[in-house]
C-alpha cells in the first residue's frame, strides 16, 4: 500500500494504480472525460488535471499518474479550475449544441462537466467544420459536429473488439472520426455507442424512443451466447428499448441489438393443438390437461421409459432442473438428454475421460438463509475439489496467461468475450497467440503463429504437436500429474511428423514451432469452439487437446485451462443440472440404474422401430430440426412419434411436428439464472410483462403436478434453492460469480485417441456449417431483431477463386448437394476461406444447412451454378 | 483499376503491416494521389485495416487522396520565410496559377501548398518545385520559373 493524501485527506491505495483509482475510491470527484474505467488511460483531454508534489511544475493528470508515497495531490485550486475551463471552452467551441433532440441528452458526460465545471460561456471563435453525418450506415448513426475527439471509440474498437473499424482522420484541429469515408462495414457490435461520452455515436434501435431519465432499468444476463455478459435493459411502459453495459461498453452485435426479438410478431401467444391436420388455439387449461392425460394414458400402456425428454441450452437452471426432476423423480426414468449432445457435451465428455468427474468435500451449509439465487452452501477451511470442471477457465483469467492456442474456433462469432479477453491479452507483449483454424479467422491478423489445417484434421494435427514435442524433449515429463503417461508416449511414438504435415496440409516447422511455444510457456491456455465439437469425432478432438494439456498445461498458474466454448446462453447450465441420462444435477454419475439413450441413440431407436423407441416427446424448446445434423432423417424419426410436445416461444419447423405447443416467456419475461461458458451464474430478472405467455418452470410444475408428481413451487427462487443445495461444487455461488474457490487437485489420465481424419464421400468441397457473427441460434433471425438489417439470410461463403471456376459472382444462386440432400443458396465471395472449403451459417430454417450434413458439422457437397 | 500497376508495387514488399507507409508513398508517386479502390486491396494485401489507412493517409501532408497536379509546388511559410516574405511568395504564386493553396490548376499541371519548413532557412523564402529548390525567390521571378515547368 502506498500513502499519500488527496486534498489533504491522508488516503491508503494500492501500488500501481492512478491518482484517479485512489481518488474514486475514495470518494473524491476529479472530472474526466477522455477517460473509461475500461479502457488504458491515454490523459489526452487534459480535465483531470490536478497538482502533485513532489513533481514537475506543472499540473498532471490524474488517469495517467501513478500514487507514490508521499505524495501530495490537490484536485481543486483556482489555477485548476481556470485550466479546466479554458480546455472545456476549447472542447465546445464547434459542439453542435443539439441537446434537446440529442439522443445522449440527459446521460452526456459532456453537458454533466459543463455543469460540474460551470462553462457559461464560450467565448472563443474557430472556423466552422463541415459536419460529416452518416445517417446510412445500419444501426449506428455518426454526428462528428458532436465529438470531442476523446478518442474512446477509437480505442475500444481496436483494443478491445479488434475491429478498428473507426479511426482518427486529419490531424489537429480538423480531426474527425471517420471510416474512410465510407458508411461503416464493421461487426456492428455498437460498442463505440456506449463509451461514447456524447452523442457522436447513436444507437439507431433506440433512437428518439425514450430520454434516459424516463426508462426503467433493470440489470441482468445476456440470454444469447455463452458469454455471460450482464447489461442493463431499458424499459418504458413496460417495453424493452435499449441495452447499456455500463462497466466496460461491450457487448456484441447480437446483444445489443437483438433484444427486439422478444417483441417479434412472429412470437406464440397462445397454446395451440393439433386439431384435424391444423392447429388450433386452446386455452392454458385445456393444453396442459391434455398434456397431462396423453402423458398419463401412455405410461400407463407402455410405460413410464416410453416418455424422452430433451432439454434447452436457452431455457433456465431451473427451468432445466425442474425438466430432469420431472422424469427422474417423477416418471422415474433416465430417458432425457439435451442438444449439446452434439457439440459441448461431446467435450464434457472427453474431459471428463481425461480429468475425471468432479469431487468435492468441506462444504457446509450456510448458518443463516441465502439471499436470493445464492448457493445455499459454503466452503470451509479443508474444502477441496477435483475433476474436470476445474480444468474449465474463466475468461477474466485469460488475459493472464501468456501462450494461447485456439483450436477450431472462430472465436468473436462463437463467443464475443473470448475474443475482448484475446485482445486484452495481446496488449501484453510477452502474450503469444497460436491460431489454427481451416480458414482465415479475424484472430489470424493478430497471431504470432498462424496454422491452416485441413477441414476435420484438428486431432491429427494435436498429434503431430504432440509427437514434435516429445522428440525435441524425449525427457518431457507431463506438467499435470497423469498416468497412462508411457503407453500415451508408445500410440504418439507411431505418429509420423511428416506424414501429419502432408495430411493436416500444416507446414512441419510451424508444427514445431508451436510445439516449442507450448513447452516453454508458463501459463498455456486452450480454446476451442463448436467447429471442432461438431464433427462425429468431435470427443477424439477433445481427447487429444486434453491429453495436451496433461503435457503442457499449468493448472495453478492463472489463466492456464482448457475454454471450450458453450454455445448458448445456458449450454453449460444444461448440463450441468442434469438434463443428460448419465449425469445427475452436478455431474455426478448415474449408479445403480440404467441410464436412458442418448439424443442420437433415441433417434435410432426411433429408426429402428424398437420397442424400446419413445411413443412420446417432451421438447423443452430447441429446434432440432434446425440444430441437428442430418434434417430430413431427423424429420422423418420425429414424423413417427405419436405424440410430441413442445415449449417454445416461436412455431419453429420442430414445433411444426407437434400435437401440443405451449409458448414460453423469453428474456426478460421471466427469472432465473444461467451459468456462462466460464461457469459463472448470471442472473434473469423478471422486467417485461409475459403477455398471456407462461415461463418454462411453471408449465413443467403444471405438468407435474397435473400428474400427481410433488412438483409445486411459488418461484424460480425456491427451484433455486432446492437445486443449490444438492450442488458442493456451487458452493458461494451467487449472481455474476462463479462460487467459490476451491483447493485444486488436478490430476489426469491419458486417454489415446483416433488420428484417422478421412471424411466420406468424393464429393470435391467440403462444407463447414458454422455460426455467423449476427446470429445466435435461430432465436436472432425472427424480425425485428436488430442484427437481421445486417444478416438477414444464409449466404454460402466461397473462395473467389472457386466462385470463378464455377461461374458464380456475388449473389448468384448455387445449388449444394450432398449424399443427404440439396439446397439453393447465394454465395458471397470469401477470400478468407481456402479453395476447396465453403460454409454455411446453421441460424436459418431457409435454406436449412442441416439438410446436407450426415452426422458432422462438415460433409462433402459438390456445388453448381443455378 | 489498373491491377497490374498496383500488384508492380506490392511486389516490392513483403505484405508486413509495417510495409504500410512505403508503398502509400510509392501509389502516391506513381498515381499522384492514392485511389480508394487501390487502397482497399493495399488493406487486404497488408492485413492492415481501411480505417488505418485512411488515418495514416489523412495525417501525413505527403499523401492526397485527390489526385495531384503533374508539379507540386511547396511554398515555405517556416518562421524565417515568413519574415522573408514568404506569405507574399505565396500570393504571388496563387494569383499566377488561379488556384488557392491545397489546390490543383484546372489543367491538372501544378498543384500548389504550403509547408512549414523546408530546411534552407538561409536561402529564405523558399519554394520547391517537385524536387527542385528555389531560394532567394523574388514574386518577380515567379512567372519565369512557372514558364520552366509549363510544358
Amino acid at each position: 500500500m502506498v500513502n499519500l493524501t488527496i486534498d489533504g485527506r491522508a488516503i491508503q491505495a494500492k501500488k500501481g494504480c492512478t491518482i484517479l483509482d485512489a481518488a474514486r475510491e475514495h470518494g473524491i470527484y476529479i472530472p474526466t472525460l477522455c477517460y473509461h474505467q475500461a479502457l488504458k488511460p491515454i490523459g489526452a483531454c487534459r480535465i483531470c488535471v490536478v497538482e502533485v508534489k513532489p513533481g514537475p511544475p506543472r499540473p498532471l493528470p490524474a488517469c495517467a499518474t501513478y500514487v507514490a508515497e508521499g505524495q501530495e495531490v490537490v484536485t481543486s485550486s483556482p489555477k485548476l479550475d481556470a485550466i479546466r475551463l479554458e480546455l472545456m471552452k476549447l472542447v465546445l467551441i464547434n459542439h453542435a449544441l443539439d441537446c434537446p433532440i440529442c439522443d445522449k441528452g440527459g446521460e452526456c458526460e459532456l453537458q454533466d462537466l459543463t455543469h460540474a465545471l460551470g462553462v457559461s460561456v464560450v467565448d472563443l471563435e474557430a472556423v466552422k467544420l463541415p459536419p460529416h453525418k452518416d445517417y446510412v450506415s445500419e444501426l449506428i448513426e455518426r454526428h462528428p459536429d458532436r465529438c470531442v475527439t476523446c478518442g474512446r471509440c477509437v480505442r475500444i474498437c481496436r483494443d478491445r473488439v479488434g475491429a478498428l473499424a473507426i479511426n482518427f482522420t486529419l490531424r489537429g484541429y480538423f480531426t474527425e472520426l471517420a471510416s474512410g469515408g465510407l458508411p461503416l462495414d464493421c461487426e456492428f457490435c455498437g460498442s463505440c455507442i456506449d463509451i461514447c461520452p456524447v452523442g457522436a455515436l447513436i444507437n439507431k434501435v433506440f433512437k428518439y424512443r425514450a430520454r434516459a431519465w424516463e426508462v426503467t432499468r433493470t440489470e441482468m444476463v445476456c440470454p444469447f451466447c455463452g458469454g455471460g455478459c450482464s447489461y442493463e435493459l431499458w424499459t418504458k411502459n413496460d417495453r424493452p428499448l435499449r441495452v447499456v453495459n455500463y462497466d466496460t461498453a461491450l457487448l456484441c452485435g447480437r446483444g445489443r441489438f437483438g433484444f427486439p426479438v422478444v417483441e417479434s410478431p412472429d412470437r406464440l401467444k397462445t397454446p395451440l393443438i393439433r386439431e384435424n391436420g391444423g392447429f388450433r388455439e386452446a386455452s392454458w387449461d385445456e393444453a396442459l390437461d391434455q398434456v397431462a392425460a396423453k402423458f398419463k394414458e401412455i405410461t400407463e400402456a407402455a410405460g413410464s421409459a416410453a416418455i424422452y425428454g430433451v432439454g434447452s441450452p436457452r431455457a433456465t437452471n431451473e427451468a432445466n432442473y425442474l425438466f430432469q426432476k420431472f422424469f427422474r423423480t417423477g416418471l422415474g426414468t433416465h430417458q432425457l438428454d439435451n442438444p449439446g449432445r452434439y457439440t459441448y457435451v461431446q467435450a464434457l465428455k472427453g474431459l471428463a475421460a481425461v480429468f475425471g468427474f468432479p469431487q468435492v468435500s468441506g462444504v457446509e451449509k450456510v448458518a443463516k438463509p441465502p439471499l436470493p439465487f445464492h448457493s445455499p452452501l459454503t466452503t470451509t477451511e479443508e474444502a477441496k475439489a477435483s475433476g474436470f470442471p476445474l480444468v474449465l477457465g474463466k475468461l477474466k483469467d485469460l488475459p493472464k496467461a501468456d501462450v494461447a492456442l485456439v483450436v477450431g474456433a472462430d472465436v468473436t462469432p462463437e463467443l464475443p468475450p473470448l475474443g475482448w479477453a484475446l485482445n486484452t491479452a495481446l496488449e501484453r507483449d510477452t502474450f503469444h497467440l497460436v491460431v489454427a483454424n481451416n480458414r482465415k479467422t479475424k484472430f489470424d491478423r493478430r497471431a504470432h503463429l498462424s496454422l491452416r489445417y485441413k477441414p476435420g484434421s484438428e486431432r491429427l494435427l494435436i498429434a503431430g504437436i504432440i509427437k514434435s514435442l516429445l522428440t525435441a524433449q524425449p525427457e518431457w515429463a507431463p506438467t499435470v500429474i497423469a498416468g497412462g503417461f508411457d503407453e500415451f508416449k508408445e500410440n504418439i511414438n507411431k505418429v509420423n511428423l511428416k506424414d501429419v504435415a502432408k495430411k493436416t496440409g500444416v507446414p512441419e516447422a510451424l508444427i514445431k514451432e508451436t510445439a516449442a511455444r507450448l513447452a516453454q510457456a508458463q501459463a498455456p491456455a486452450i480454446i476451442f469452439g463448436s467447429e471442432l465439437m461438431g464433427q462425429d469425432k468431435g470427443l477424439e478432438n477433445t481427447l487429444a487437446l486434453a491429453d495436451l494439456f496433461l503435457l503442457v498445461g499449468r493448472p495453478g498458474a492463472p489463466g492456464s485451462a482448457l475454454y471450450p466454448v458453450a454455445e448458448k446462453n445456458n449450454t453449460r447450465g444444461v448440463c450441468e443440472v442434469g438434463v443428460m441420462p448419465e449425469f445427475l444435477p452436478g455431474f455426478v454419475p448415474l449408479e445403480g440404474a440404467e441410464p436412458g439413450p442418448t439424443l442420437p441413440e433415441m433417434l435410432d431407436l426411433l429408426e429402428k422401430g424398437d420397442p424400446k423407441a419413445p411413443q412420446a416427446l417432451y421438447l423443452l424448446g430447441g429446434d432440432l430440426l434446425r440444430q441437428l445434423p442430418n434434417r430430413s432423417r431427423v424429420e422423418k424419426l420425429l414424423k413417427k412419434v405419436p405424440f410430441m410436445v413442445v415449449q417454445d416461444a416461436f412455431l419453429t419447423d420442430t414445433a411444426k411436428l407437434a400435437q401440443v405447443i405451449l409458448p414460453v416467456a423469453v428474456h426478460a419475461e421471466q427469472e432465473g439464472t444461467f451459468i456462462s461458458t466460464d461457469g459463472s451464474l448470471g442472473l434473469l430478472p423478471r422486467a417485461l410483462p409475459v403477455n398471456g405467455v407462461r415461463p418454462d418452470w411453471q408449465i413443467i410444475s403444471q405438468i407435474g403436478s397435473k400428474m400427481g408428481f410433488a412438483m409445486s413451487y411459488a418461484s424460480p427462487k425456491q427451484i433455486f434453492a432446492e437445486l443449490a443445495l444438492g450442488m458442493p461444487r456451487w458452493a458461494g455461488m451467487a449472481p455474476k460469480n462463479g462460487g467459490a474457490a476451491f483447493t485444486a487437485e488436478v490430476t489426469g489420465q491419458f486417454v489415446p485417441f483416433e488420428t484417422d481424419i478421412s471424411l466420406p464421400g468424393r464429393r470435391p468441397f467440403t462444407l463447414l456449417v458454422g455460426k455467423s457473427l449476427q446470429h445466435s441460434g435461430s432465436f436472432t433471425t425472427h424480425e425485428p431483431c436488430g442484427t437481421l438489417t445486417i444478416t438477414n439470410r444464409a449466404r454460402l461463403g466461397l473462395n473467389p477463386a472457386d466462385a470463378q471456376n464455377l461461374g458464380l459472382a456475388e449473389g448468384d444462386f448455387a445449388k449444394v448437394t450432398s449424399s443427404q440432400g440439396e439446397i439453393s443458396v447465394p454465395v458471397t465471395l470469401t477470400p478468407e476461406l481456402p479453395e476447396g472449403l465453403v460454409f454455411l451459417p446453421e441460424h436459418f430454417s431457409q435454406p436449412a444447412a442441416q439438410r446436407l450434413t450426415l452426422n458432422s458439422n462438415l460433409v462433402r457437397v459438390t456445388i453448381q451454378k443455378g | 483499376m489498373d491491377q497490374e500497376r498496383l500488384d508492380t508495387i506490392l511486389s516490392r514488399y513483403e505484405g508486413d503491416a509495417a510495409d504500410l507507409i512505403p508503398v502509400l508513398q510509392d501509389i502516391q508517386d506513381q498515381y499522384s494521389y492514392l485511389p480508394k479502390d487501390e487502397l482497399k486491396v493495399v488493406a487486404q494485401k497488408l492485413n492492415v485495416p481501411l480505417t488505418r489507412i485512411f488515418s495514416v493517409a489523412t495525417f501525413y501532408k505527403m499523401f492526397s487522396l485527390i489526385p495531384k497536379g503533374r508539379h507540386q509546388i511547396r511554398v515555405c511559410l517556416g518562421t524565417t520565410c515568413h519574415l522573408r516574405g514568404g506569405p507574399r511568395l505565396m500570393e504571388s504564386f496563387s494569383h499566377r496559377l488561379g488556384v488557392e493553396p491545397g489546390y490543383t490548376t484546372k489543367d491538372m499541371q501544378f498543384s500548389l501548398e504550403t509547408v512549414g519548413c523546408l530546411g534552407s532557412c538561409a536561402q529564405a523564402p523558399v519554394a520547391m518545385i517537385d524536387d527542385k529548390y528555389f531560394g532567394r525567390l523574388a514574386t518577380d521571378k515567379v512567372p519565369k520559373i512557372l514558364k520552366l515547368y509549363k510544358n
